[in-house]
């Protein structure tokens, strides 16, 4: 069942692909802005053996962002999930911080870009403290919520049979919250994603795959940024259904706190 | 005497409500105030440099220059206005006309359901190179890259919408002889909006984001916010990198919380189909 309606999804996207690179093909459209599919996959191919025995340039670029983003993902969730409990747990801390979240948190990334740029230069330490907020700014909104949300019965009943502070936040808080920060994991993970791309189109030197899309559209090169622009859709959806998704399967679905799919 | 009573009461209700709006208020506003006062003491006092972090007082002076003196802060938001209206208006017709068309043919959704919600995660600024490519330099990129960022948020969640509008209220409108485009108006597109609104949300959101990017990757745009804040950077100029980000983010959050969540109250909050979190 599964299958069928994964081969039933795929039939217009080969469509689309055939068609383009018929079009293409037979110079209806512009080739220099609409390379044929074929094309962008041998050049992505050939981007991907250059150097191949002892790096890949596809490899070294990809993995530079994925390097970015692993690290700036992580201490975002880290210093998000530290400062949401603080959050909901003490009232004073949400009365300082909630207001001072709810303003910044919608400033696109690539609008502080050239902010941080003056401030640390070009490169990783722009890239890198730009991914971390993006991926903060979820995770500490949906841990707020999902402690301040627990059932007081429970921690009281913890607390009776003489459960520790720290025991009250690891055995009761954090499990209650999962959930909530799971969300918000989710949504720092793909806002993550998508700031450090758009960092790297003008903050980074040489590696990175948004730097690779971007330095090839300035060179004309459409064939690449396609190529590029697919690469980026498929690594998030590895991503997203690889890492988050187990680790949701692993965690609260196991608990009974959502059904896995 | 009830009368009387309830009379009595209501002033000192409403009373003890603004006293509270205002606590509420002050309390929102204490901690950009602390913040605000120990930065312009350190910028005063000379511990930060003010070229790379000037005062909150020449922020604010940088914010009149350009807004009254020099008066180009109005025309760079009304450049990226103009661009977000434009781009997302298309996004909103075109997605909800697709969205529709999507939903009421089953054969549609099999076919197209799978590619939508893996475009809808796109982030919409990575469509900009491809538009720098295909469209030039110029402000119908960043319009197009707008239009991109709402569109597949809208059709997507429109179609979901319709989906789950209950087939009772279909069937009985269709029993009772209602036209197709009554039908859609009528049944659809209210059942659908909660789910609607949710997509305008994400789809501004989307937008606005891909505006800023979109402006300061498009070299030939001369005006805009975006087009501000990075052109700020060639001359240096901290404090108007400041004003711009500022207003971009209130900007984004205000286009949220006012016309889009106006929406909200005003249809499905007032139909009882939303669960009111407060």
């Amino acid at each position: 069942m599964k299958n069928k309606k994964n081969l039933i999804a795929a039939i217009p996207v080969v469509l689309f692909l055939v068609g383009w690179e018929i079009l293409a093909r037979n110079k209806v459209v512009n080739q220099a802005l609409f390379p044929p599919p074929t094309v962008i996959a041998v050049e992505l191919a050939d981007l991907f053996f250059k150097g191949l025995p002892v790096q890949s340039e596809l490899l070294n670029h990809v993995g530079e962002t994925l390097v970015r983003v692993g690290l700036s993902f992580s201490l975002g969730l880290l210093v998000g999930m530290i400062l949401g409990v603080a959050m909901g747990l003490s009232r004073l801390t949400y009365f300082f911080f909630n207001p001072l979240i709810t303003m910044l948190m919608p400033i696109p990334g690539i609008a502080l870009a050239p902010l941080f740029i003056v401030w640390f230069g070009f490169g990783n330490e722009t890239i890198i403290p730009l991914g971390v907020l993006s991926a903060f700014f979820p995770v500490v909104y949906t841990t707020v919520a999902g402690v301040r949300s627990v059932d007081r019965q429970l921690v009281q009943a913890a607390q009776i049979m003489g459960a520790s502070r720290w025991k009250v936040i690891s055995s009761v808080y954090l499990p209650w919250a999962a959930v909530y920060v799971f969300n918000g994991m989710k949504l720092g993970l793909a806002r993550c994603w998508m700031t450090v791309i758009a960092v790297e189109f003008i903050a980074a030197t040489n590696w990175g795959l948004g730097y690779l899309i971007l330095s090839s559209s300035d060179n004309m090169r459409a064939d690449i940024v396609y190529g590029g622009i697919f690469l980026l859709i498929v690594i998030y959806f590895v991503l997203e259904r690889g890492v988050i998704h187990t680790l949701e399967n692993r965690t609260i679905a196991r608990w009974g706190m959502i059904h896995s799919t | 005497m009830l009368t009387k009573d309830y009379s009595y009461t209501i002033p000192g209700v409403t009373e003890h409500g603004f006293k509270q709006q205002l606590l509420r208020a002050v309390r929102f506003l204490m901690p950009f105030l602390i913040i605000g006062g120990l930065w312009e003491v350190s910028a005063r006092a000379g511990w930060v440099h003010s070229s790379s972090l000037p005062a909150p007082s020449a922020i604010l002076g940088s914010f009149w220059q350009l807004a009254w003196v020099k008066g180009v802060l109005w025309k760079h938001f009304i450049s990226s206005l103009y661009r977000l209206v434009v781009g997302y208006l298309l996004a909103t017709v075109a997605g909800v006309t697709v969205g529709a068309l999507l939903s009421l043919r089953p054969t549609f959704r099999l076919l197209f359901e799978p590619v939508l919600s893996l475009l809808v995660s796109v982030p919409s600024i990575a469509w900009v190179p491809v538009l720098l490519i295909i469209l030039g330099l110029d402000s119908r990129t960043v319009i197009a890259a707008v239009f991109l960022g709402a569109f597949f948020a809208i059709t997507y969640n429109t179609m979901r919408g319709i989906e789950t509008v209950n087939k009772n209220l279909v069937n009985a409108a269709r029993l009772m002889g209602v036209n197709r485009v009554r039908l859609f108006f009528s049944v659809l597109l209210p059942g659908s909006l909660v789910s609607l609104i949710t997509g305008l949300r994400l789809g501004i959101g989307y937008s606005w984001r891909a505006l800023v990017g979109g402006e300061m990757l498009a070299a030939m745009v001369k005006w805009g916010l975006g087009t501000m804040v990075f052109q700020a950077r060639f001359w240096n100029d901290v404090s108007m990198m400041f004003v711009g980000i500022i207003i971009i983010g209130l900007s984004g959050y205000l286009l949220d919380r006012t016309f889009l969540r106006w929406l909200e109250v005003v249809t499905v909050e007032r139909w009882g189909m939303l669960a009111t979190q407060k």
